[in-house]
């Protein structure tokens, strides 16, 4: 039960890390591929998938 | 920067409407009208608490006979990956009438894995099976509980109690913690809870229904512990005689946390596992859709068939769900009928519920009832 | 159209979208999501929101694993940690070259095999490592050749080797038995390319390489170093060892608990937010690659692709895939990346099943010249980031041609595991 919380917090805490480099990135791209690789993240920590 | 917007946006709008998707499928409600051989219903919970209010605190149907004898369990949806197993439970619980004994019947025995399709899997959301009264729909489920309901998975999944090492995500196995752990994971907890329902309600024997992939050399058979293994050959037999080829095999002892293996070395009770054909579950299988996973037909695995690489037929007539779903009840009906036979004062004889031709020719739907035209309170949702 | 038709059809579009999509300079990643769109739109699926995102779940877990683990390296050589054990094994053998060179395999061998990612190793031990063969006289391009082939091998080695892991997970296979079949011909493998590639290398240097190499901080010391890495072993032992008593953590978490153990050992402040920054953005083309890889092959399921490939490599001639492993394997890897796993990692293990083979071994066995095919265009991205890395001058033709000796070996150790994976079974025990 805690573990499982802790692995929401360290979703989070991706999640937030990439928000933040994606918010700094300069090419589309880069951007492009932060923004698919935060949706599973944030499906995952509303709980819908 | 507006470039930046519409990259976020779109992905947003993707996020959206999969996660709407999602909810959709995972809180999509199927009912069950309980039948007139239904004397009650409990939920697993009631046999273990700590199942109580989970989302595996699945329905369990009671049928019960006025004469006393025997009393057996059918699991349907041990995985939801393999519908006719649901299928064939719905259809003993609104359908079956018992004469003798008690019959109890789980239709989502994993019912956490029935919220959830497998990522990369391509799996339908769900599937509908027409009926006179417009269809009903089930949710299409996976082999594994929801990830959001046991998180995170081990390195290594150990078995309890043996310590057997299996695969991480078999964790989330039902048909791999048997016989479950008090302590343990949702699963292991759900399958607990089930060893728990088989001592209090003195079950003689246990059917767990599944369909396979035809690359998968349990196929077409009965898998049975070595206590249920004489029954289980007779079954064969007299089903091969008579209805359709059906094979018999004994529980190897080197694999751990099945349920032919773990109820029978746990409790009185022992396991008879029968497997059907499902092509829908075959690596080489082409264009994955509802339509495969009900009709059953694939040129790819026909192919595969050709090449010898299957272990069982198949045509381009497939294997449609009607087949598979007559064969799970014949065989239990059969199973029944044995048992009977052999233990008289534990006998459970069940009726009302069609064997193969029947299913076959009147379709899985003319055994389904309408929610819509039952009195409410035979309305149970799975 | 017959569904077979259809599926060629999907698979000829997907192919010529990731083409063109390459052509016009899109990254990989996102190429092979191009191809996954037009994919779906081809086979008449339209724009499957449901599928696309699903598949983008598929690697979720092994994303964060990847992420925790090289957190934890990172802080590691912040820490100075890497630096001081580079140096301390520097100076200790510097006189002995054989046992330098073992050394260095190891070094080498260790970030890779724990995050199971070969970009890790040529980031954390990759340049210190070229520093230190520099000054043994060995040519960039060898020395390059050196760290990339071992980053490989490292990347399969275990106990994280995900080319074994999604394939087996493909095929409903325990991820069991694999920890010797996996280690054994990795550390041959590896010593045998450092000890080829560094002939007539020159005693090291040691003045001139500890000038150069990275200072480490003076409060640094083996414990400091070790305790991090010895709380995760422990970890993992004590889940194996009270597997009924010990809460089930996952390999992120104890990552993760090593990462937070080597930023509270670290006698030098790190700027941790800016390090967990740098490491997302470091292993973007990775996990871009991994989610970009689920969504291809959801896709392919949905449309039959999949299934097309499957069934052309299962009814081939076994002998005739055998032999050919050497090319398909580094092409696919190549082109998907890990894609390669699920794609065609899965048909081969079941057709190895049906002939009877050992699954475990020759899958092993594949695992090993997967990635070889890191260094081959179009993605060529541990190349490519090999080369940088140790700033290498030359061309990108000298480095590969460098790589050749030690990828036939691996090639021939890698087939003949498949050929006799029966014979070698015996290593399926742990
Ligand atoms: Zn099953």
């Amino acid at each position: 039960m805690i573990v499982t919380i802790l692995y929401y917090l360290l979703v989070a805490f991706v999640a937030f890390l990439v928000i933040r480099n994606l918010l700094k990135s300069r090419e589309w791209q880069e951007e492009a591929l932060y923004v698919v690789f935060l949706i599973p993240l944030l499906l995952r920590l509303l709980r819908l998938k | 920067m507006t470039r930046k917007f519409v990259i976020i946006v779109l992905g947003a709008a993707l996020a959206v409407f999969a996660g709407l998707d999602f909810y959709r499928s995972r809180h999509l409600r199927e009912p069950v009208v309980a039948g007139p051989g239904v004397a009650r219903v409990k939920t697993l919970g009631d046999y273990f608490s700590k199942v109580k209010g989970t989302v595996n605190d699945c329905n369990v149907y009671i049928l019960e006979g006025a004469q006393p004898g025997g009393a057996v369990l059918v699991l349907g949806g041990t995985h939801p990956e393999e519908p006719a197993t649901r299928l064939v439970s719905w259809i003993l619980a609104e359908n079956g009438i018992l004469e003798q004994g008690r019959l109890f019947v789980v239709c989502s025995a994993n019912r956490s894995a029935s919220t959830v399709t497998r990522p990369s899997g391509a799996y339908p959301d769900s599937f509908s099976i027409p009926t006179t009264w417009g269809g009903q729909t089930f949710r299409m489920g996976d082999r594994w509980s929801n990830p959001l309901d046991q998180w995170p998975d081990p390195e290594v999944y150990i078995h309890y109690p043996t310590g057997q090492n299996l695969a991480y995500m078999d964790g989330r196995n039902l048909n791999r913690t048997w016989p479950g752990r008090p302590g343990g994971t949702l699963t292991e907890k759900t399958t607990h809870a089930f060893m728990e329902l088989i001592r209090t309600e003195k079950i003689d024997f246990v059917i767990d229904l599944h369909e396979a992939e035809l690359q998968y050399p349990v196929i077409s058979t009965i898998v049975a512990h070595p206590k249920g293994q004489d029954l289980a050959a007779m079954a064969s037999m007299v089903l091969s005689g008579e209805e359709f080829k059906i094979g018999v095999e004994s529980s190897p002892e080197a694999l751990r946390g099945l349920s032919h293996r773990e109820i029978g070395d746990h409790s009185d009770a022992f396991t008879l596992l029968f497997e059907a054909p499902e092509p829908f579950l075959d690596a080489t299988r082409g264009r994955t859709d509802a339509k495969l996973l009900l009709e059953g037909k694939d040129d790819f695995v026909v192919r595969a068939g050709k090449r010898g690489l299957l272990f069982e037929t198949i045509d381009k007539n497939g294997w449609p769900i009607d087949v598979r779903v007559g064969r799970h009840t014949s065989t239990i009906l059969t199973v029944l009928d044995l048992w009977t036979l052999d233990h008289p004062d534990r006998g459970v004889i069940l009726k009302n519920v069609p064997r193969y031709a029947e299913v076959i020719e009147k379709g899985t739907g003319a055994f389904l009832k309408d929610p819509a035209s039952a009195e409410s309170k035979t309305i149970h949702y799975e | 159209m017959s569904m077979p038709e259809t599926a060629a059809l999907v698979l000829g579009a997907m192919v010529a979208a990731y083409i063109l999509a390459k052509i016009l300079k899109v990254s990989t990643e996102l190429s092979m999501l191009a191809a996954a769109l037009v994919g779906a739109a081809v086979g008449g699926a339209g724009f499957p929101v449901r599928h696309i995102v699903e598949g983008a779940f598929t690697y979720l877990d092994i994303c964060l694993i990847f992420i925790t683990a090289t957190l934890f390296m990172n802080l590691l050589k912040e820490s100075g940690g890497v630096a001081f054990v580079i140096r301390r094994v520097l100076t200790r053998f510097h006189r002995r070259k054989a046992l330098l060179f073992v050394m260095l395999a190891l070094l080498l061998l260790i970030p890779g095999a724990l995050t199971g990612a070969g970009s890790v190793t040529v980031l954390i031990t990759g340049s210190l490592v070229a520093t230190v063969l520099g000054y043994m006289n060995i040519p960039r391009a060898r020395a390059a050749a050196i760290i990339f082939i071992i980053a490989g091998l490292s990347a399969a080695a275990p106990p994280v080797s995900l080319w074994a892991m999604l394939t087996a997970a493909g095929v409903n296979m325990p991820y069991v038995g694999f920890f010797l079949p996996l280690l054994v011909p990795c550390v041959l493998l590896a010593l045998a390319t450092i000890f080829i590639l560094s002939r007539g290398a020159k005693p090291a240097d040691l003045e001139a390489a500890l000038r150069e190499l990275p200072e480490a901080p003076p409060k640094m010391n083996w414990l400091k170093v070790a305790a991090p890495f010895a709380l995760f072993f422990a970890l993992i032992l004590a889940g194996r060892m009270f597997p009924f008593g010990f809460p089930i953590l996952g390999l992120p978490l104890m990552f993760a608990a090593a990462a937070v153990v080597t930023m509270l050992l670290s006698p030098v402040k790190i700027p941790f937010l800016d390090v967990a920054g740098r490491t997302v953005h470091q292993l973007l083309p990775l996990v871009g690659t991994l989610t970009c890889v689920g969504i291809l092959v959801q896709i392919m399921t949905l449309t039959g692709a999949r299934g097309l490939i499957a069934i052309t490599v299962v009814t081939l001639p076994v002998t005739v895939v055998i032999l050919t492993l050497f090319l398909t394997l580094p092409i696919s890897e190549a082109v998907l990346m890990w894609g390669a796993a699920p794609v065609l990692g899965v048909p081969l293990v079941l057709l190895f099943n049906t002939i009877n083979l050992n699954p475990i071994v020759a899958l092993a066995g594949m695992s090993v010249i997967w990635p070889l095919g890191d260094a081959i265009p179009p993605t060529a991205i541990i190349g490519r980031l090999t080369v940088d890395t140790i700033g290498m001058k030359e061309p990108y033709g000298k480095f590969l041609k460098a790589c050749l000796v030690p990828a036939l070996l691996i090639i021939l150790a890698g087939t003949l595991m498949v050929f006799f994976s029966k014979q070698l079974a015996f290593l399926t025990v742990l």
